[in-house]
């Protein structure tokens, strides 16, 4: 048998650097490719969030505006215009989708969670100015809340207002991060005079700390019972029945 | 901070992964594009009997009364010169039937058994070792059984001096259960890496079913030490530190008995990994050597980082899961096992991590389906392919975890 040429299976023992070289440029732009489609991605979830933003925003202002001249309109007319609050809940769900991905669009989600905070404020002023010439009796919950991990019920109380939310879907729940640095909000903390012990809820002018069950906020907030029910919720109470 | 240093040690490690598949499959391409020896591997050309060596094969058996019959059978068929094939049984002090079950085989020339007090595999190699004067010498588990041609693919290679030894292609005997099709998976993997593994002249491992050396080699080296339970694993190291080549031939197509059951696989790879660990130890002034080329420079060293990533991983994962678990347990209690059916893509997962295992895992798909073209000459992926890759995810870190603990503390291993 000839054994000048090299058995393929049988190779030298020594390394190959064009080997590493190669395998090292094909990890590199796969990681370069995973890493640009992902911050692609992101960016498409950023931009999607930021024109719900400005399409409620744009709401906002011109619900403002008819309240303004309120005199021409009627008050079927202002209130069949209102943000409904499943619009600012998908929006909420989605920037805290967001911020737990804590992307490299971090800064740009941060911003974006402080406009939605801005916008919450508008939302719940408007609202309260707008139940007070119309006689509406509108149910307001404003939720203060931490992600700085000092706050281990939050994560309980944010089911449980989910779970309010999808009994009565016409409840107005503001959720509002107590670290975020907007003027605004921190105004409105001192005005509600609302102090670092995290859950908090405001509710009718009353600070509640410390974690209130669904129970709770019923006895606490009889006018919930004023609000429609979802279908569901209504379905499954009269199954109960 | 400790969230993003996490975050920064999971991208290097998934580089170092990812990096090392590609490698491997860059050098699988490169050994394939290779010009090829006629007279060799996948030439399918019939070496004459009179340029074939003379080979022992050692049947080292422990309580194995029920195959042993069967792996002597597969010897006996070999498609190999009767004047140039021993088949030496060791019954390595058995408490059933082993040595009688042998026994009955002796009629046929080839065939010589022999009966020791129990010492271990390495002591029955050795035994034999020292009652033959074949070149070669190879050894076939009791729970094996081997091709007709296997011998034939094996025995030319060692045309080449500096080949030591030459390891074959192992396939798993008869899958049955569940566990066994997803080994089947993973030995189509093995197959792949062990030829790549040569190619690059970096076979650390000569497994212990139908690995044939050359018989001077292992007498220059002392013959079969105990090698922490993993006699295979040592004298691959040894014989790479001598200098010499493992070669594979993974047409050489071996049947093995794999574990039946999750328990007795687990106590099987602890007893690998725990082997590789402590022989790791004995031979480190071989990592990151470049006497020892690829071996020296990636291989080992990636081999040994591997089991830390692996367990890094596992960990990670064990440690969020079970805060989701948590979490999800809280949802449940407040708002009930409320399910939406509705489907948003915006939710869709995205992040450049979920990017890198997709492609990690179709690496893997890949390099089994290589695998199995390499041993079988067929093509697609085993059945068992799909639930490798997800339980193994799981299983592996396990015998990891117990192995390095065991090494760390230096408990030993049983074989059985």
């Amino acid at each position: 048998m000839n054994t000048d040429t090299q058995d393929p299976v049988v190779a030298s023992r020594g390394a190959q650097w064009s080997t590493y070289l190669i395998a090292f440029l094909i990890t590199a732009f796969i990681f370069a490719t995973a890493l640009l489609a992902s911050s692609y991605f992101n960016s498409r979830r950023v931009a999607d969030v930021r024109a719900t933003q400005d399409d409620i925003s744009t709401d906002i202002l011109s619900l403002e505006t008819q309240f303004d001249l309120l005199q021409e309109y009627s008050c079927s007319d202002v209130a069949e215009n209102t943000i409904l609050p499943s619009a600012l809940q998908t929006l909420a769900n989605r920037l805290s989708y967001l911020e737990g991905q804590r992307s490299s669009n971090a800064d740009e989600v941060l911003r974006l969670k402080r406009l939605y905070s801005l916008l919450e404020i508008k939302d719940y002023l408007l609202m309260k100015r707008i139940a007070a010439k119309c006689a509406l009796k509108p149910v307001f919950i404003l939720y203060f809340y931490s992600n700085a991990g000092d706050c281990p019920d939050c994560e309980k109380q944010g089911y449980a207002l989910t779970a309010l939310s999808e009994t009565y879907p016409q409840l107005r729940t503001y959720s509002f991060d107590y670290d975020l640095g907007v003027a605004a909000l921190q105004t409105l903390i001192a005005i509600a005079n609302v102090d670092n012990k995290l859950p908090a809820l405001y509710i009718n002018g009353k600070t509640y700390y410390g974690y209130q069950s669904v129970d709770d906020i019923q006895k606490i907030l009889p006018e919930l019972k004023t609000l429609e029910k979802s279908a569901t919720s209504t379905a499954a109470a009269t199954k109960k029945k | 901070m400790l969230w993003s240093i996490g975050i920064a040690i999971m991208y290097v490690f998934l580089f170092i992964s990812l990096y090392f598949q590609v490698f491997m499959l860059v050098s699988f391409i490169e050994v394939r594009r290779r010009p090829r020896h006629p007279d060799l591997i996948g030439s399918g050309e019939r070496a004459e009997d009179g340029t074939l060596p003379s080979v022992a094969i050692i049947v080292p058996c422990f309580n194995e009364e029920k195959t042993v019959g069967s792996t002597i059978e597969s010897l006996m068929a070999l498609d190999y010169p009767h004047d140039k094939l021993e088949i030496i049984v060791i019954d390595d002090g058995s408490k059933d039937d082993t040595l009688l079950t042998a026994q009955g085989y002796e009629d046929d020339p080839r065939v010589r058994v022999f009966h020791k007090d129990n010492g271990g595999k390495h002591t029955a190699m050795n035994y034999a070792l020292a009652h033959t004067d074949a070149s070669l010498i190879g050894c076939l588990d009791a729970d094996s059984t081997v091709a007709p041609g296997a011998l034939r693919h094996i025995a030319p290679i060692f045309v080449n001096d500096r080949v030591a030894a030459v390891t074959p292609g192992i396939l798993i005997k008869a899958p049955e259960t569940v566990l066994q099709h997803m080994q089947h998976a993973e030995y189509s993997l093995s197959i792949f890496n062990r030829f790549t593994l040569a190619a690059l002249g970096s076979a650390f491992i000569t497994p212990g079913p139908f690995s044939i050396f050359r018989t001077a080699v292992v007498r220059e080296a002392g013959g079969w030490r105990h090698g922490h339970s993993t006699e295979d694993l040592e004298m691959a190291l040894h014989i790479q530190e001598m200098g010499y080549i493992i070669a594979n031939a993974p047409a050489a197509s071996v049947h093995t008995g794999t574990p039946r059951t999750v328990r007795a696989l687990i106590r099987q790879r602890v007893r690998w990994t725990y082997g590789f660990l402590r022989n790791a130890v004995d031979y480190r002034h071989m990592f990151g050597s470049k006497a020892y080329g690829n071996l020296g420079l990636i291989i080992l060293p990636m081999a040994l980082v591997s089991i830390g990533i692996a367990i890094f991983f596992f960990l990670r994962i064990l440690f969020y899961g079970v805060q989701e678990v948590g979490s999800a347990f809280v949802r449940y209690e407040i708002l009930g096992f409320s399910v939406h059916p509705s489907f948003d893509p915006f939710y869709v997962n995205t992040s450049a991590l979920w990017f890198i295992i997709y492609v990690a895992v179709a690496l893997v798909l890949v390099l089994i389906a290589l695998g199995k073209g390499l041993g079988t000459g067929k093509r697609g992926l085993p059945a068992g392919t799909p639930l490798f890759v997800v339980f193994y995810s799981f299983l592996v870190p396990v015998w990891l975890i117990a192995a390095v603990i065991r090494a760390v503390f230096k408990t030993g291993v049983r074989w059985r």
